[in-house]
């Protein structure tokens, strides 16, 4: 997946700025930066949920926009921050929905399993059958995921996944993401402001500031003390712990 | 944001409680657990067919009640005659508004929205008047009513494709600026055709009046046969897009996500309303609040996603309440108040309660 000078301007003003970057296969790609910098503009052209003003974005060598849209939601899924349903539905029904792209809506017995799956993982077997409008944030939130897991692509994209999680859900979420991407061998590309957590769990880094690329590269090239505070304008500390560098920020 | 705070509170104890509900599930294995979870869908599945059996039920009741409430036997023949084609109208109607509304609700992903209440009644109205006011009544477009019927039918759709179409891209399907474009065109067609009115010929003016003000006392017979042949037409086309309809429930972003092609999807599913809402109201004139009320009653009954579901349960309550309220205004009022006036009536007051309920659009 790889995008070159990719654009989106919004009245007049350019909030995807030029950006061009190649994401590499099988990685866990962490995007990072203060609020507003474009991160999830980027993830939506990348997924041709928004359409760019410029450049090119594709996937597999092809660009996006020109990809069947069924066929793309078989190896590209894509979970945006904010989700809201009117309908009731319950956690099994919305988890299934990521069987879609494949069976419709009749789901065979390995649809079935995937699901039974996707709901483990996010350890919602208790909540099967309760209705997504009476969970709380964070619940929902792990539903969703269950369902971008359910669907089971090679690439998956995950805007603020940790939203709403507690500390436990949370680190669970991101050991589920290192699993996807180590044991099924997937792409994920996610967004995170808890930049410890994208230290601690990501190969690559790539911090946006105002529409365009401050920084792209390994973790250890990125989160050093400089680099951080010219993104995020708050000074830090490191320290390394498990071989991995931490910062720490007040 | 202290509200949204509260708000995830208050989910968060629902879900607690819930949880404590449920403690003694909560040991059970995965594999038990998804047997039941399959054994309450299908349960799900069996009681909403259980409820429209009922409701097909009743709706056959209240039909053998409108043809048979005080017939002459001596003129039992005559009767019949008479009424067959005002109850296959309002059971058409019923199907038509029902369905649309569900569709046209789903698509903007809003329940208090109807088709109605963006003016697509006032629309019909000012075209129909516009093809008396361009082409006089004594033209071919005018006075077969089939013929007429398909004129109305296709100007209506380019009309509503290019209004409504346009609102919806530019207002992003944002439901608060679509209900008050929707408010303003309503307004904006209704003195469009007050105006054409007022500078017609008054015996033009009496015939376009008699085609116009359809009622479910004086229905539009005419194009039961060509209103019928176009409904079935529209579904067979519309199959697939029809089939998307659960996706699109959740939403824009979700439905690409699974590989809907939204857009197109979402135009063709309007023309469909389109059509169906220009049948119905070519039928029987506007009803306003019908569509509102059956299709949230639905909602309510069947709290599912499922559109086969939704579109019948809404469907029938619309045959059961047209077909037992004509009766009823037949033989109680003897026409003396309209079966339309009951609706708007209640429809009114219906539309207040889910506001209030809903407390945020
Ligand atoms: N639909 C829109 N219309 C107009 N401006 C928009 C729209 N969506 C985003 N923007 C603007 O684009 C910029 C980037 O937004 P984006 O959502 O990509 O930021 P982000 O990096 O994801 O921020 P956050 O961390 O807060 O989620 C912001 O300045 C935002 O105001
Ligand atoms: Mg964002």
């Amino acid at each position: 997946m790889r995008s070159d000078a990719l654009t989106k301007i919004y009245d007049g003003k350019t909030v995807v700025d030029h950006i061009s970057f190649e994401i590499p296969k099988g990685k866990v790609v962490s995007f990072i930066g203060p609020n507003g910098a474009g991160k999830s503009t980027v993830i939506g052209m990348l997924s041709r949920l928004i359409a760019r003003d410029g450049g090119t974005a594709e996937f597999e060598g092809k660009d996006v926009a020109k990809w069947k849209s069924g066929e793309l939601a078989k190896r590209l899924a894509i979970l945006t921050q904010t989700n809201n349903i009117q309908m009731k539905l319950t956690v099994w029904e919305l988890v299934a929905f990521g069987r879609f792209p494949y069976s419709g809506s009749h789901l065979t017995e390995r649809d079935n399993q995937a699901v039974r799956q996707a709901i483990e993982y996010m350890e919602l077997t208790d909540l099967t059958d309760s209705f997504i409008d009476e969970l709380s944030g964070g619940q929902r939130q792990r539903a969703y995921i269950a369902m971008v897991i359910a669907q089971d692509t090679e690439y998956v994209l995950l805007d603020e996944p940790t939203n709403n999680l507690d500390i436990y859900h949370a680190s669970n979420m991101m050991k589920i993401i290192r699993r996807l991407c180590d044991e099924l061998g997937k792409t994920v590309i996610l967004v995170l402001h808890e930049i410890n957590y994208a230290a601690f769990y990501s190969d690559v880094i790539c911090a946006f500031v105002d529409g365009k690329i401050a920084a792209f590269g390994s973790v250890k090239e990125v989160m050093n003390p400089t680099t951080l505070s010219a993104i995020y304008g708050v000074d830090f500390e490191m320290i390394e712990v498990n071989g991995k560098p931490l910062s720490i920020y007040y | 944001m202290t509200a949204s705070k509260a708000a995830s509170h208050r989910q968060g104890v629902t879900a607690a409680r819930r949880c404590g509900e449920s403690e003694g599930a909560s040991s059970l294995s995965g594999s038990i657990s998804d047997s039941i979870s399959g054994s309450i869908s299908a349960s799900v599945g069996r009681s909403s067919a259980r409820k429209i059996a009922v409701m097909s039920l009743l709706a056959l009741i209240a039909a053998a009640a409108y043809m048979l409430v005080s017939v002459n036997p001596k003129f039992a023949a005559y009767a019949f005659k008479l009424r067959a084609p005002k109850l296959i109208t309002i059971l058409i109607t019923a199907f038509a508004i029902g369905g649309a509304t569900v569709v046209f609700q789903t698509v903007i992903n809003n329940n208090i929205v109807t088709p109605c209440l963006l003016g697509m009644n006032a629309l019909y109205t000012m075209v129909h008047t516009m093809i008396v006011f361009f082409f006089n009544t004594g033209s071919v477009a005018f006075a077969n009513r089939n013929v007429s019927f398909a004129v109305d039918l296709v100007v209506m759709s380019f009309a509503s494709m290019i209004i409504y179409g346009w609102l919806f891209k530019k207002t992003k399907y944002n439901v608060l600026y679509v209900l008050l474009v929707g408010t303003v065109l309503a307004n904006f067609f209704g003195s469009m055709q007050s105006t054409m009115v007022r500078v017609m010929d008054p015996n033009e003016y009496d015939a376009l009046l008699v085609t116009l003000v359809a009622s479910f006392s004086k229905v539009n017979a005419d194009i039961i046969t060509f209103a019928l042949a176009l409904m079935a037409v529209v579904i067979f086309a519309l199959r697939k897009e029809l089939a998307l309809l659960n996706v699109i429930t959740l939403g824009k972003e979700q439905a690409i996500n699974l590989g809907v092609d939204y857009d197109a999807t979402i135009r063709r599913l309007l023309l469909g309303v389109t059509i169906f809402i220009t049948i119905a109201t070519a039928l029987v004139g506007p009803i306003s609040f019908l569509g509102l009320i059956i299709a949230n009653l639905s909602r309510q009954l069947f709290k599912t996603y499922r559109h086969a579901y939704l579109i019948a349960g809404s469907a029938l309550f619309g045959m059961i309440a047209l077909v037992a309220g004509q009766t009823v205004v037949e033989h109680v009022f003897v026409y003396s108040v309209p079966v339309s006036v009951f609706v708007t009536v209640g429809g009114g007051v219906y539309f207040l309660f889910l506001l209030m309920r809903r407390k945020a659009v």
